[in-house]
């Protein structure tokens, strides 16, 4: 038999669209100075809604007390302005994991609860890029964690962001290498 | 005469139409677009609507139409 033949693949173009204005945009808190200095020396090339940043963060939490990972995907959207291409993350979803110490994955049962996250959105979502925590052992990515970026996220828009809850640090990767990033809220928010 | 089935990358945004043959199954479907884009095949499912579809399932036992759309979701593994 055989495999399936592919016979067309579209791609949606790019949204024109600008960034956040600068000034509803700020550094992260838990940003690690090695981070900082990336986010320092380039454009962000990702945007992260600062109530996705709240979930996360809440979410890495919850596992601090047992010391388990979490996990979880971003959804948002690619856009171009001036012809750059960045990426808004405006929300993320999660479902129940099975997770220890040393890793988490979704549990084979939750991906009901996943899908509804996603059919919840109020917007047309890309899921572009993931989270998950480190709970006291500092942000990096682990030889899994680096399977996970290739095999899943190797687009240039993707990004991998890493939390740990303990030590208040927080890294966002593009690939395997850091990558510049800003935390935005709506006009008329309080960014505190 | 096969199966058109289109196959939604939610992490790219691109969309493959597939042609099947009935006795080919999702787990070939997964298989063949994540050749295609490049990705690890074992790091996603597939579903249909709010439906998961097994790896093992046959198109001809899902009552796939021509033009229906399945969308890919990442299975990540974080350590």
């Amino acid at each position: 038999m055989s495999p399936p033949r592919v016979l067309s693949c579209t791609e949606p173009p790019v949204r024109e669209r600008a960034p956040p204005e600068e000034n509803r945009t700020s550094t992260h808190p838990w940003c690690t100075a090695k981070n900082l200095e990336v986010c320092e020396r380039n454009r962000p090339s990702t945007y992260i809604y600062k109530i996705a940043d709240e979930k996360i963060r809440n979410h890495a939490q919850q596992g601090l007390s047992s010391s388990h990972e979490v996990m979880g995907l971003m959804v948002g959207g690619l856009f171009r302005w001036q012809d750059r291409e960045y990426t808004l993350v405006r929300d993320v979803v999660t479902t129940d994991l099975d997770s220890d110490m040393l890793g988490v994955r979704f549990r084979a049962d939750g991906f009901a609860g996943l899908i509804d996250s996603l059919d919840d959105l109020d917007f047309n979502y890309r899921i572009v890029g993931w989270y998950h925590s480190h709970p006291g052992i500092g942000c990096f990515l682990s030889h899994i964690d680096h399977s996970t970026q290739s095999g899943i996220f190797n687009q240039s828009h993707h990004s991998a962001l890493v939390v740990d809850p303990k030590n208040k640090e927080l890294e966002v990767y593009s690939g395997t290498e850091l990558t510049s990033f800003r935390i935005y809220w709506d006009r008329f928010q309080d960014p505190c | 005469m096969g199966i058109r089935l289109k196959v939604k990358n939610a992490e790219m945004g691109k969309e493959l139409t597939l042609e099947l043959s009935p006795d080919e199954t999702i787990e070939d479907v997964i298989n063949s677009a994540a050749e295609y884009w490049n990705k690890d095949s074992g790091a996603y499912i597939i579903r249909r609507g709010k439906q998961i579809l097994k790896g093992g399932m046959k198109i001809s036992e899902l009552g796939i139409l021509n033009d229906d759309v399945v969308e890919l979701i990442p299975d990540p593994e974080g350590g």
